[in-house]
């Protein structure tokens, strides 16, 4: 070419991206609904409910630096929603267990029972007043605030209520339907 | 910057493909046949019909095989729950199915056509008639897709369907011989779950194998001897 301009967008260059688009159209409108196929249905009888409890010992009854683990039912099989998460637990990730505390200072908590480090399922440390993580060692003070590392955040809460007898609270949960 | 042509996108990466392995080379040998004028007939499409018909069967059918669990033992099982998941929750769970239950009686049709045309137009004349062989069988391998997958769903009409084709395998004499077949098939002495456990091992691993085998078979042998001319 004897003139060195750049190409401008010419009428080919036009038609060539018109059907360059109808071609995309007509691969994304095939593959559409398959993306939309393998989106994971929620099971059936799948549903966000609050979930009873049984303590080991009622809410009231708890002393300051007292704690009892609880567990989600697997009849039907059901677990609680995390309420706010931090480090590795997020907000509306599931835990199948629980801690229902009384700290030093009297507060109550109720805590999920999963590490924000990896998830590990934290024990009470019955001695220290702690809740001790198995997996890498991080604690945690009976309010749910970061003792020892390498724990980034505090433990996830629960939301809760009190149940219609002394010994149970309601936590929000799920059952998951299978 | 000039905005480039599609066609300039498409050639750089073509180029980059083919200075590492002659893929233009491959794919224009595998594409560039001419056509001659008398296969312009509608009735000669029948056979690429089949084909995507085919393919289609096997992308639907790997997709149902994500939420399709092949167990029926206990009451409901869950071979019939799944399915119903599948067609009532799923998200677009029906479509999916339902393209595989029609594409499944389309298949049939297109082979009975293809196969009529082949029969028509005299097609399976010498040098051609392996390729008719390969054809019966596979036309046979189809069959017996739709007898294993009628089965799946489980539910009364699947069972008692299938009772009565194995009832019909099993009748055939003498009884030793008979009883023999009905068992292979049910896996024991009733149509119950192993039965269920044969034919969807037969459905998804088996016949998908040997189909496409035979698929490869069938056009190498179509490109070998060309479309064959009137009569």
């Amino acid at each position: 070419m004897a003139d060195s301009k750049p190409r401008s967008f010419t009428r080919r260059t036009f038609i060539g991206w018109w059907i360059a688009s109808l071609l995309t159209a007509t691969v994304v409108t095939a593959l559409g609904p398959i993306l939309i196929f393998l989106w994971p249905a929620p099971a059936k009888g799948q549903k966000k409910t609050a979930i009873p409890v049984n303590l080991a010992k009622a809410m009231a009854d708890l002393s300051p630096g007292d704690a009892v683990k609880f567990d989600a039912p697997t009849s039907p099989n059901s677990a609680f929603v995390m309420a706010n998460g931090g480090g590795d637990n997020a907000p509306g990730d599931l835990a199948f267990g629980g801690f229902a505390v009384k700290d030093q200072k009297g507060a109550t908590h109720v805590f999920a029972i999963n590490c924000s480090h990896l998830g590990c399922p934290i024990g009470l440390n019955a001695k220290d007043k702690t809740f001790d993580c198995p997996c890498h060692g991080s604690r945690f003070h009976l309010d749910g605030t970061v003792l020892h590392g390498p724990a980034p955040a505090p433990l996830s809460d629960l939301s809760w209520k009190p149940g219609d007898n002394p010994n149970t609270i309601v936590v929000d949960g799920i059952v998951l339907g299978f | 910057m000039a905005i480039p042509h599609p066609r300039d996108i498409q050639m750089a990466v073509v180029d980059w493909l083919d200075a590492r392995y002659p893929f233009t080379k491959a794919v224009d040998e595998a594409l560039y046949q001419r056509v001659p004028n008398f296969a312009n007939a509608f009735y000669y499409c029948f056979g690429g019909m089949v084909f995507i018909l085919i393919a289609v069967q096997l992308l639907t059918g790997i997709l149902l095989a994500l939420y399709y669990v092949p167990d029926a033992g206990g009451n409901p099982a869950p071979a019939y729950t799944s399915v119903n998941f599948i067609q009532n929750s799923v998200y677009l769970g029906w479509l999916i199915r339902g393209t595989h239950f029609w594409g499944a009686n389309l298949l049939i049709i297109m082979v009975i056509l293809h196969m009529a045309r082949v029969y028509w137009t005299g097609s399976y004349r010498a040098p051609r008639e392996l390729n008719w062989m390969v054809g019966v069988i596979m036309l046979l391998l189809i069959l017996a897709f739709s007898l294993t997958g009628y089965l799946l769903p489980w539910d009364t009409k699947a069972y008692f369907a299938t009772e009565v084709t194995i009832k019909l395998a099993g009748s055939l004499p003498p009884v030793q011989l008979g009883t023999f077949i009905k068992e292979i098939l049910q896996g024991g002495a009733v149509v119950g779950p192993p039965t269920l456990q044969r034919f969807f091992t037969i459905h998804v691993f088996l016949l998908p194998a040997l189909i496409v085998l035979l698929m490869y078979v069938h056009f190498r042998f179509i490109r070998a001897h060309g479309i064959s001319e009137p009569m």
